[in-house]
């Protein structure tokens, strides 16, 4: 009689078909349960997928505007006078060796206004600043109407304005040559720019011509702030880009090269995207919840299922399933109730991604490691919250189980 | 003489309690190898618990449950579960057919925990659904079956592996009485096979009809014979 002493054993393959059943009998059951992890999934996947693709376009756009632009301002003197660079400021920097260009803008002496009958007062926060020619390539902007400011414009009263000055001046286009008016003479806008990722600052100002600004206010040039730009080249290098940038402080005020600022837009542009971070983390804490309340919700419909199961758990310990086989069976139904909501999640917060990202016409980057660890992390939540229903199912007392009517 | 294919040897189970209940007290009882054996008794005389014994389904409080020779008692909840699985044959009054599934993977389910390869388990459970007569439904869900039907599918459940011994607790009790005919005719064919089936039923015509009748009053055995 050598079967007798032949023990019960459970093939893998086994394990699957004997897990899966009561989600295969109970389907809305399934895909109700299902649908907690997933919504918890899908919420975590496109949070992460949102700001992959959002870093992803700011890579992109960074890399297109090109990190090796400084932008060059006066600093804090030591004495707490004014710090002012001279007007050669831009010819002197040219002749550094790494730097391909320069240009620089310097404030006007003025102040606009829609019409003269405005109060003086109310300059809407934008400033006048007289600009060399060769300022829009520079800074990587564009002109959205009209054209920039030329040798022949810049001698007459013209004036281009930023995204953000056009718009609080309400001027919108330059088709009937709109007039402003800045002290004692009315301008006329030739162009307007477009929105300028690196140089806010010209987003909010009114750019005229030296020679107009020397005659009609007759301030003397004195560059407030500029831009240069170095070989594409040089910002991989990190030491030689910090000898460039002390260079530079050192052409425009050899007597105190600390007290000038030399920053990169770039970096502030960048600093100013992590903050977002931030949030991010707190949207990913959210998701958390969202697939924790899933687990739990898990755990208490699969409590349901042993108790409403109870002859099918008895019967089979009759067949002679051992409480580990038991519990088995439900544990692996249990993770696999929420790896299938964590495969919907997947595709859900996958899907979510790809549009928003297509909305904002971002790249649409969504790591792999991510949608892997959503499948995994459903798989582990399904797992644990499959013990203690399991744990109680291969409890039951198979007596118990199979009696008529209980 | 052979060794009998179940022997209770003194057994004695008491559920704790105020009072204690004292379900079975001092059973001895054998069944040999080919018998078709009733135990009868009115409702409290301790007929389920004695199946609970016979089945390995609980522990005695007392005694010696002996399935061919060997003890219970002292085995692990692996051993006795691979022995109730291998060697014992359970057919329940509410069938308890696992519901979602077809009628051949029902009578299969035992197999599984036997480590059977899915072909071989559908193959062998198609032979027993044959046996009882009912081939044609081998795909039929329970709850697309008679309740004869499922009985029939039940007892072929019990049936498959060969078992030393098939436990029928009230196998007609939830049938009518031309059904119940079919299934006892099908009890007694099955007899004439070589099984050996224990049945617990409180119907005194039923058990009449058997070739040995235990009774049971209070936890002892009345009368055998």
């Amino acid at each position: 009689m050598k079967r007798r002493n032949q023990l019960s054993r459970l093939r893998p393959v086994d394990v699957a078909a004997v897990g899966t059943l009561g989600l295969r009998a109970r389907k809305a059951r399934t895909v109700l349960t299902a649908l907690g992890i997933a919504i918890g999934i899908a919420a975590m996947i496109s949070v992460l997928g949102i700001t992959s693709s959002s870093d992803a376009q700011l890579q992109a756009e960074l890399d297109a505007l090109g990190p090796n632009l400084l932008e060059v301002t006066p600093g804090e003197s030591l004495t707490g006078d004014e710090v002012v660079f001279p007007a050669e400021s831009t010819e002197m920097i040219e002749r550094i060796g790494p730097v391909d260009a320069a240009s620089s803008v310097a404030p006007a002496g003025t102040t606009v206004r829609r019409t003269e009958f405005i109060p003086a007062g109310q300059t809407s926060g934008i400033a006048v600043l007289t600009s060399e020619l060769d300022l829009v390539p520079m800074i990587d902007g564009t002109v959205a109407q009209g054209a920039f400011l030329d040798d022949s414009s810049s001698a007459l009263p013209n004036v281009v304005l930023g995204a953000v000055a056009a718009e609080r001046l309400g001027i919108h286009t330059v088709d009937n040559s709109p007039q402003v008016y800045l002290s004692n003479t009315y301008f006329t806008v030739v162009g307007i720019l477009d929105p300028i990722p690196l140089a806010p600052n010209i987003d909010r100002a009114a750019l005229i011509g030296q020679p107009i600004a020397e005659l009609l206010y007759e301030v003397e040039e004195q560059p407030s702030r500029v831009y240069v730009r170095t070989h594409p080249d040089v910002p991989d290098d990190e030491a030689l880009f910090d000898d460039v940038r002390a260079i530079v402080a050192a052409t425009v005020r050899p007597q105190g090269p600390s007290e000038v600022s030399v920053s990169r837009p770039s970096d502030l542009l960048a600093a100013r995207e992590s903050t977002e971070a931030a949030f991010t983390g707190l949207l990913l804490g959210l998701g958390a919840v969202a697939l924790l309340v899933g687990g739990v919700g898990i755990a208490n419909v699969m409590v349901i299922s042993v108790l409403e199961r109870r002859t099918e758990i008895g019967v089979r310990r009759a067949l002679g399933a051992t409480k580990r086989h038991i519990r088995l069976q439900f544990v692996v139904e249990s993770a696999m109730l929420a790896a299938l909501g964590g495969l919907a999640g997947v595709g859900i917060g996958a899907a979510i991604t790809a549009g928003y990202a297509n909305s904002q016409d971002w790249v649409v980057s969504v790591p792999v490691s991510a949608l892997a660890l959503g499948v995994g992390a459903a798989l582990l939540i399904g797992a644990l919250a499959g013990l203690y229903p399991a744990a109680r199912a291969a409890r039951l007392d198979p007596a118990e189980a199979v009696r008529p009517g209980g | 003489m052979a060794t009998p294919v179940l022997e209770l040897r003194d057994v004695t189970k008491s559920y704790p309690g105020h009072p204690p209940v004292h379900a079975l007290q001092g059973v001895n009882l054998a069944i040999e190898l080919g018998e078709l054996v009733a135990v009868v008794g009115p409702s409290g005389s301790g007929k389920s618990t004695m199946l609970n014994m016979m089945g390995a389904l609980d522990r005695p409080t007392h005694g010696d449950v002996v399935v061919e020779g060997q003890a219970l008692t002292s085995l692990s909840d692996r051993r006795v579960s691979s022995l109730r699985g291998r060697r014992i044959g359970f057919v329940f009054q509410q069938f308890h057919l696992i519901g979602g599934i077809s009628a051949a993977e029902n009578v299969a389910t035992g197999l599984i925990y036997q480590g059977v390869a899915g072909r071989r388990r559908r193959r062998l459970a198609v032979e027993m659904l044959e046996r009882v007569g009912l081939a044609e439904r081998a795909d039929h869900r329970p709850n697309q079956l008679s309740g004869g039907e499922r009985q029939r599918v039940a007892i072929a459940r019990a049936l498959l592996g060969d078992p030393a011994i098939v436990l029928a607790d009230e196998p007609t009790g939830n049938l009518d009485s031309a059904t119940s005919d079919e299934i006892v005719g099908l009890l007694h064919e099955l007899h004439g096979q070589g099984s050996s089936i224990v049945v617990i039923t409180h119907d005194r015509e039923l058990a009449a009809s058997l070739p040995r009748t235990v009774s049971l009053l209070d936890g002892r055995v009345e009368s055998d014979r």
